[in-house]
């Protein structure tokens, strides 16, 4: 009723044309970038019409307060390439990501931020890379264009732990210009503020990640819309990536490791007491003996818990099977694929 | 909003009525309800919800209905709560605008077109009793209780108690009410990205009277409080935060003994005779308790991420090529899926 219906038609897609699928779809969240979107779409269209091969844009609109989904509108209405996702209000970065990987229907999706900061021009080294046979590539922007102490250090510090910690050893997570293969990122799940870990998600489904240099422009319009104040979010989020990744999988397993320590510990408390039972040298001592009952039952819940997990993930909907059937084929397969037309040259 | 002429066979709001614990003389409520809607000149019906075995809400609604009322009753067998009345009438709402309405005097019935009237501008508006009545000590407390949702929620809201709400069909269709849920519908609908106003009605002078608050009423209260804070904590990012508490209370529990470990060693103070012993072991296991019962909720969300989304698409805009071949009239048409918003649950129309 209020979302007037201004769409007309979409072209007969999805449902078995497989002919209209674009090869490449270019996903750019927007969030009041009004003076960006123009040019940005100039950019984009020129990079892509350069590579010569068939892609479609989804833009999603993230709530903007400004006139981000008026102009987005006027350029769909004369471009049938462009795809306008509109949240109904502000969600975030993830959300419009997931989104925007959602209404996607191109085999391969480019991700890119909507200011400016990343070079359209960039996306075909992400191509060939994902023509080499690689799942994932990472643009890494070598020369980075944005203040050192409140933006640089702390990245680098951050990537580094956030390498270390996952195994994805990435120079830099920050940057949103990356290139999915669609089958394997619409698979993984993307929540919260996660859009920053997509690598490190990924590698449940243990992707191959290329890493390439990409170019970094300074902004040109508009705030940066995050500050100093994010590191401890990404290190909690580091915390619950890690964990959730390694639980998800076999999870009664892991709950069981955790609960190990709580055991040895009970064990200890209560060999002690029997002990001072069977000699009766003293009265059994209530801490501790109190304490081994509290180690005790504890681990008995972890147990439980982890049997709740295994429920859970049981009832889920995912599936390692799943995973491993998508990067299994690419491992096998020479890096070889039906070239576009006209390569870029 | 689309004015409809009143010949229209559909009426074009749906007032629902959930009749459940606290209730007045509902002929006369009806009455004056038809009276308020009638400044509207919008069709309405009337469902009345009865939750329950409630005899006289029955006698008096089929007395009604004999006198050529033309209301629906939906009669539920047992009591499932205000929220599932709710649910139950909706399902047989006609209506683009849903207007609930409490089964007792809450509001000045000339105020309702208020409500739908703000319809213009927002999804949903629900109404706050102004001028309200009451001691300083209840405002005081109301005042608490809503600062308290703002702080938890960011909603800022003035009279979460108040029954009358109007929206547009598409809020309930998407919120699936249960329990106590009625009572934070506007918060529920604001997480949804639906615009909630508020609009002032002035209060029924039969609200007016004195009305003696139990100790269950504001242990009521503090449940709610506690509900809307696990709502928005615990379905979003649960790990974050329970990994933080679980992480500071085991630490405190690792402090106090370490310190009593350092006792043993230093000053000879035997262990087994300390039962800070005891409160340091129940801390630890306090901790690693939080904290997997946090992990257990990621994981849930984790697992099921795909199906649930924390967004709302409001229309996904593509307009066709100007001289492309028309999608044939064999295939079905994906412009419905597509223009309107995603459903929860149903998967994107995309192949």
């Amino acid at each position: 009723m209020r979302a007037a219906k201004v769409t007309t038609q979409t072209p007969p897609v999805g449902n078995g044309s497989e002919a209209a699928r674009p090869r490449l779809s270019v996903i750019v969240p927007l969030y009041n970038e009004q003076e960006s979107i123009r040019p940005l779409y100039a950019a984009i269209v020129q990079a892509l019409g350069d590579i010569g091969c068939s892609f479609e844009m989804v833009f999603v609109d993230d709530g903007s307060s400004d006139d981000t989904a008026t102009i987005a509108r006027q350029i769909a209405r004369f471009d049938s390439r462009l795809r306008l996702v509109k949240f109904r209000r502000n969600y975030g970065q993830t959300p419009a990501m997931a989104a925007g990987i959602e209404h996607a229907r191109g085999e391969i999706l480019i991700t890119m931020d909507g200011d400016l900061q990343n070079d359209p021009a960039d996306i075909g080294l992400l191509l060939e890379q994902i023509d080499a046979g690689y799942d994932i590539v990472v643009g890494w922007r070598h020369n980075r264009q944005d203040k050192l102490v409140t933006r640089k250090i702390p990245s680098r510090i951050a990537n580094w732990l956030i390498g270390k910690v996952t195994g994805v050893p990435i120079k830099d997570n920050g940057c949103s210009l990356k290139a999915f293969r669609a089958d394997l990122i619409k698979s993984i799940p993307l929540y919260s503020e996660m859009h920053r870990f997509i690598p490190a998600m990924a590698s449940i489904a243990g992707p191959r990640v290329a890493q390439i240099r990409v170019r970094h422009h300074a902004r040109r319009y508009g705030q940066s819309k995050y500050g100093l104040s994010r590191i401890y979010k990404v290190l909690l989020d580091l915390m619950v990536i890690k964990t959730v990744t390694t639980f998800a999988s076999r999870p009664l397993h892991w709950f069981a490791i955790l609960s190990l320590p709580l055991l040895a510990v009970a064990a200890v408390l209560f060999g002690h007491t029997f002990i001072t039972l069977l000699t009766q040298r003293s009265a059994v001592s209530i801490p501790l003996a109190g304490s081994g009952i509290i180690f005790l039952t504890s681990a008995m819940i972890l147990l439980f818990a982890g049997a709740l997990a295994e429920l859970v993930y049981f009832r889920g909907d995912l599936r390692e099977r799943e995973f491993l059937r998508l990067t299994q084929r690419v491992r096998r397969a020479p890096p070889q694929r039906p070239a576009a037309p006209t390569h870029r040259s | 909003m689309t004015l409809m002429p009143q010949s229209s066979t559909a009426p074009s709001i749906s007032v629902i009525v959930p009749v459940c614990g606290r209730r007045d003389e509902l002929r006369d409520l009806y009455l004056q309800y038809k009276q308020g809607l009638a400044m509207i000149e919008l069709q309405h019906e009337f469902i009345f919800v009865i939750d329950g075995e409630r005899s006289d809400a029955a006698a008096a609604l089929a007395e009604l209905q004999q006198a050529g009322e033309d209301i629906t009753v939906v009669s539920l067998t047992r009591s499932f709560g205000e929220s599932a009345a709710l649910m139950a009438g909706f399902e047989r709402a006609r209506g683009e605008v849903i207007l609930t309405l409490p089964a007792h005097h809450q509001v000045q019935p000339q105020d309702i077109c208020k409500l739908v009237a703000a319809l213009g501008s927002s999804d949903m508006a629900i109404g706050y009793r102004s001028p309200r009545h009451g001691g300083w000590f209840e405002r005081a407390r109301r005042n608490t209780f809503h600062r308290l949702v703002n702080f938890v929620t960011g909603v800022r809201l003035r009279d979460m108690g108040c029954g009358a709400r109007a929206m547009r069909r598409q809020v309930l269709e998407e919120i699936d009410l249960y329990g106590d849920q009625h009572r934070f519908l506007a918060i529920l609908a604001n997480r949804l990205g639906f615009r909630v106003s508020e609009v002032a009605l002035r209060q029924s002078p039969l609200d007016r009277r004195k009305r003696i608050y139990r100790p269950r009423e504001y242990a009521r209260h503090l449940l709610d409080l506690f509900s809307i804070f696990f709502l928005v904590r615990f379905t979003k990012r649960p790990l974050r935060f329970f990994g933080m508490l679980g992480a500071g209370t085991f630490g405190i529990g690792a402090l106090l003994t370490a310190y009593l470990c350092v006792q043993r060693l230093a000053f000879d103070e035997k262990l087994s005779d300390r039962p800070a012993l005891l409160l340091a072991a129940l801390l630890v296991v306090l901790g690693v308790q939080v904290f997997a019962l946090g992990l257990l909720a990621e994981l849930m969300i984790f697992t099921h991420a795909r199906g649930m989304k924390d967004y709302r698409v409001e229309e996904v805009i593509q307009y066709p090529e100007e001289n492309a071949p028309l999608p044939s009239a064999a295939m079905p048409s994906t412009d419905g899926d597509l223009s309107q918003p995603m459903r929860r649950g149903t998967p994107p129309a995309i192949a």
